[in-house]
């Protein structure tokens, strides 16, 4: 029996006395929203988390209030958000407990999505039981294409396996068709759920899109050298170097890269190559590599988040980063076009309204955002969207990425 | 060819795997504690030299001036403040490994949090000496290079000190047997504090040499304990030079069955070696019997 039924229970048993009260309760405006989260802080996934989500919560916590709150329209005012959080230290059982806990004991009235795959997963099933509608952010695996219907309450942000690599596949035929390159690649991947699942999904599309995978090897993740791999890729010859890769290798697989001389024609790194940090350790050389993720810096509100962003945490954003900050102002806008914390009508209206946030304007069709940046490139030294194409501000793919100077 | 550059490329990682475990053999094999914060000081060189590159535009070899100086000193402390209490009241070495255990998890938690207070949870890196060097015929990374010579160069002056000094009679006396050591006038609270210390500023310089081409996190200092622990249990512990030839034997091994089996067994590889040598020879490649 969920907290609503037992209150209307409860106040049924008691008598027509204690109605009033229960009643006049209602209709005062809460003082504050409670937002809770437990998220990875420690551990191998700590850093991710804190760059990607902790930081927007933050700043997107500092935000609202700074400007009175979000608006409760059925009270008539603007009610501060108050933030609950815990560290899962990336195990997906504490994770439970711990969302068990903000729920039961914090009374929190919203939850929003912890870090990384399988930690949104085991957050899912949790949050959908409790009917707390929320966003996962960092979750991209081919298991959302049957959740959507088993968990109502449970939304999905970023692009999903085979959304994030069929544009690339797609690509490098449509190269190969032009007689523009060979169409052969090499694919590595890090032996993690993320890499196997966006392996598969490239796998099916590049055999779909006619194209030849000439080289596909995993590593483990947290390989201390991935220049052997390189090296066995390299002798291939490719095309184009597609790595799945998790933010640790994407870095390592990027200097050695350049350290054995590696130039493809065509260079894709999975997580990590959208950071900052990416670019701050690599500067010009990044021009050219694609990466998961992507963004429009000319979208309308962009200019007073960064600025607000580089006061609170001292650094630019990144593309990962602005799709959090996105389902954070969906949530908001549900809230607001609700007028009150009522979460099987903040979940409808989640389900079913347009949003316009820093990612451009989407809605959610079977819970899962309908238009994700799948693919970004850097260029000039900047990160630009270059898929979907047809997304608003997409840019064209620069080719051939130039070569390590 | 290549087979010859993955077994040059093996050696050179495993020097990297020696030189993060120098320091942790000397914390344990001399002073005998086994100090599960030791991470945290390899994480603090790493950050230095970010630091000393990405924000003041230095060299990053520099910042072994200011990070190692701090480290000793913080590692002393510890050893006067926190050690020697907890040697004095314990009845037995094995008493005292429980105890450092607990205590110095408890500091990995302390300087892991005041890092990511400080220092966010970002992952960072930087590039310095990213170039390629060719060494008959194989191409080495320049700075996965001078990683290897500086753990070449730290293995051969401990080796000096510990084999042609008094100071390193003194050390060897007390890791053969710190009650007799010290019935022959060797005092033994100090020349452990010192080794200690020496450790943690070991710590540090591998962490800064590392940093030049692995990305690090305030979290990753425990991936380094754990790594450097099986190294100095594999070497034996107090064993400086050894420490050094298992960390190479250990990247050997792991760049040769990464190549020829499968790149995804390099982790698994490791520890079936690391099984391997605890299950033939229990107390380390390296010690004596």
């Amino acid at each position: 029996m969920d907290r609503r039924k037992f209150l209307k229970g409860s106040a049924a048993a008691i008598g027509a006395a204690s109605v009033p009260t229960v009643h006049a309760q209602a209709q005062s405006a809460p003082d504050k929203i409670r937002v809770g989260y437990a998220i990875t802080q420690s551990g191998p996934l700590g850093p991710g988390a804190e760059s990607t989500v902790v930081s927007q919560y933050k700043l997107w916590n500092k935000r609202v209030n700074d400007a009175g709150g979000i608006n409760l329209k059925k009270f008539g005012k603007k009610v501060p958000i108050e933030m609950v959080s815990y560290d899962d230290q990336g195990k997906p059982d504490e994770l439970i407990k711990l969302v068990e806990r903000l729920i039961q004991q914090d009374k929190v009235d919203m939850i929003l999505s912890p870090y990384a795959t399988h930690m949104n997963l085991a957050a899912a099933a949790i949050v959908n039981k409790y009917q707390y509608p929320v966003i996962m952010t960092t979750s991209t695996t081919t298991k959302t294409y049957e959740l959507s219907k088993k968990l109502p309450y449970v939304f999905w942000q970023i692009v999903q396996p085979n959304e994030a690599t069929e544009p690339l596949a797609h690509y490098i035929a449509d190269l190969k068709k032009q007689g523009k390159i060979k169409g052969t690649v090499a694919i590595v991947h890090p032996t993690i759920e993320y890499g196997v699942e966006m392996h598969e999904a490239f796998q099916k599309a590049a055999k779909a899109a006619g194209i030849d995978i000439v080289f596909s090897k995993s590593y483990p993740f947290g390989a201390s050298d991935l220049q052997p791999v390189i090296r066995e890729a390299m002798a291939t010859n490719p095309d184009a170097f597609v790595a799945m890769s998790y933010p640790p290798d994407t870095f390592m697989l990027t200097e050695q890269m350049q350290v054995v001389g590696f130039n493809p024609q065509i260079m894709y790194v999975a997580i990590g190559g959208v950071f900052p940090t990416y670019k701050g350790k690599f500067g010009d050389k990044v021009n050219g590599i694609m990466a998961y993720g992507g963004q429009d810096k000319s979208v309308a509100g962009y200019a007073a988040y960064i600025k607000a962003h580089q006061e609170m945490h001292k650094r630019d954003s990144e593309a990962g980063a602005v799709s959090v900050y996105a389902a954070l102002e969906c949530t908001q806008q549900a809230i607001e076009a609700v007028g009150e914390i009522d979460r099987p009508k903040i979940r409808d209206v989640l389900a079913s309204a347009t949003f316009n946030t820093l990612w451009g304007e989407y809605k959610y069709v079977d819970q899962r955002c309908s238009s994700p940046w799948a693919i970004g490139q850097w260029q000039d030294g900047e990160l630009v969207g270059v898929f979907p194409g047809d997304k608003h501000g997409a840019k064209p793919v620069l080719f051939p990425k130039p070569a390590w100077s | 060819m290549v087979l010859f550059e993955v077994f040059i490329n093996g050696i050179i990682l495993g020097g990297m795997y020696g030189l993060i475990a120098l320091g942790l053999n000397l914390q344990y094999g001399v002073a005998r504690i086994l100090n599960l914060s030791y991470g945290e000081f390899f994480v603090s060189g790493a950050f230095t030299a970010f630091f000393t590159i990405m924000l003041w535009q230095y060299n990053p070899l520099l910042s072994l001036f200011v990070s190692l100086p701090i480290a000793f000193a913080v590692n002393w402390l510890i050893y006067q403040y926190l050690m020697i209490p907890l040697i004095r009241r314990a009845p037995d070495q094995d008493a005292l490994d429980a105890d450092v255990v607990l205590v110095t998890f408890g500091l990995f938690f302390v300087f892991q949090g005041l890092a990511l207070v400080y220092w966010s949870g970002d992952l960072r890196g930087y590039t310095f000496l990213s170039t390629p060097v060719n060494f008959l015929g194989a191409t080495i990374a320049t700075n996965r290079l001078l990683a290897f010579l500086g753990a070449c160069v730290i293995a051969g002056l401990l080796f000096l000190v510990l084999r042609h000094t008094r100071l390193g009679a003194a050390l060897r006396a007390i890791t053969i047997d710190p009650v007799a050591a010290g019935l022959v006038g060797i005092d033994v609270r100090r020349y452990s504090a010192l080794a200690f210390a020496a450790g943690g500023a070991l710590a540090a310089a591998s962490g800064m040499l590392v940093s030049t081409f692995i990305s690090f996190s305030a979290t990753t200092g425990v991936a380094y304990t754990l790594k450097a622990l099986i190294v100095v249990i594999m070497a034996g512990v107090g064993r400086v030079t050894g420490t050094l030839a298992a960390g190479i034997l250990l990247g050997v091994v792991e760049a040769l069955g990464g190549y020829l089996i499968d790149p995804a067994l390099t982790i698994a590889i490791n520890f079936g070696l690391f099984m391997l040598i605890l299950l033939l020879r229990p107390t380390g490649l390296f010690t004596r019997a």
